[in-house]
């Protein structure tokens, strides 16, 4: 994975610029990934008023502790399981039922609208099931499935052994077909 | 794994990439970016209020349980430290009937030591002298 590696580069330099105190290094790591962050909260429950907001939560905390990331994993993926932790905190406060709005893709999506209404039921209906499942499970589904990673690279994010991710993600994806079908 | 089930793999894979892909899409990077330099110019780096809210709970709990502890054992043995041993140990009331008199002796000394502790002289009496109905008739006057 050349263009990983020169990613994981281009952010250990950034991120040592910050810990120099270089704000527009900060700046230019959320440029790069606030996009990816947004859509793993978004996946996995974050309502979408409260994006900007939880995004910029997940970066504040992972700025504070940037001395705690060796890079153990890519800074994307240690980013993305502090923003599990910071919707898991803030999905405390929430506490309400809310209506979630179809995604523009699907919404303007061409074909037959009886499809595209179908493939919007699907994806609510999956949207509901992740949030049902536990929080590792999520993660490593939505790690492993929507940002395409290793299970390597999970386990090193999460704290754990490969082994146990794919497991992890293996009874995610049972709950969730049986949710689909 | 069969076709069917390949392609459920699949579609579940397409349909993970799809979620929030919208909301993501609308989201304001730059605004975000920059709101992101300010907050951390404008909050301290760490305070030892954020340091204690940022522990796991079940630090918090352990670190609770801890100070609990040892109040309740600095409590305690501030309470024994004030307490006549007599008043824990001596058994007054329905039981001195089964009592014998060596055992009422033992008690009524133990009594005398407190009483004396107290009020020097009190009891002057030997109490070698009495009888087990007159040491049961003192314990029951020193008791009310």
């Amino acid at each position: 994975m050349p263009q990983a590696q020169s990613l994981a580069a281009a952010d250990a330099v950034l991120i040592a610029a910050w810990q120099g105190g270089d704000e527009q290094a900060a700046a230019e790591l959320v440029r790069r990934h606030a996009r990816a962050l947004a859509r793993f909260l978004a996946a996995a429950g974050a309502p979408e008023a409260d994006l900007d907001d939880l995004v910029q939560e997940t970066f504040i905390r992972a700025f504070r502790a940037v001395a705690r990331f060796r890079g153990q994993c890519q800074f994307r993926t240690w980013l993305l399981t502090i923003g599990g932790n910071v919707l898991k905190d803030a999905a405390r406060r929430f506490q309400q039922v809310r209506v979630v709005p179809l995604d523009d893709e699907l919404r303007s999506r061409d074909g037959d609208p009886h499809e595209t209404a179908v493939a919007g039921e699907v994806e609510g209906r999956l949207r509901e099931m992740l949030e049902r499942l536990p929080h590792m499970q999520r993660e490593v589904f939505l790690l492993r499935a929507q940002q395409g990673l290793e299970y390597e690279e999970i386990a090193a994010a999460l704290g754990t052994s490969p082994g146990a991710a794919r497991v992890h993600y293996h009874h995610a994806v049972r709950r969730l077909k049986e949710s689909l079908q | 794994m069969n076709m069917d089930e390949e392609l459920q793999d699949a579609r579940l894979r397409e349909l993970a990439r799809l979620l929030g892909a919208g909301a993501a899409e609308r989201l304001d990077v730059e605004r975000a970016a920059q709101a992101v330099v300010t907050r951390l110019r404008e909050r301290p780096r760490v305070t030892l209020r954020g340091w204690v809210w940022m522990q796991p709970a079940w630090l918090k709990i352990a670190a609770a349980l801890v100070l609990v502890l040892g109040a309740g054992f600095v409590t305690r043995v501030l309470l024994r430290e004030r307490l006549p041993a007599a008043a824990v140990v001596l058994p007054l009331g329905e039981d001195l009937t089964d009592l014998t008199a060596d055992q009422l002796r033992e008690t009524v000394g133990a009594l005398e030591q407190t009483f004396a502790d107290e009020s020097p002289g009190a009891l002057d009496a030997g109490l070698e002298s009495l009888n087990t109905i007159e040491l049961r008739a003192l314990l029951r006057t020193l008791e009310s």
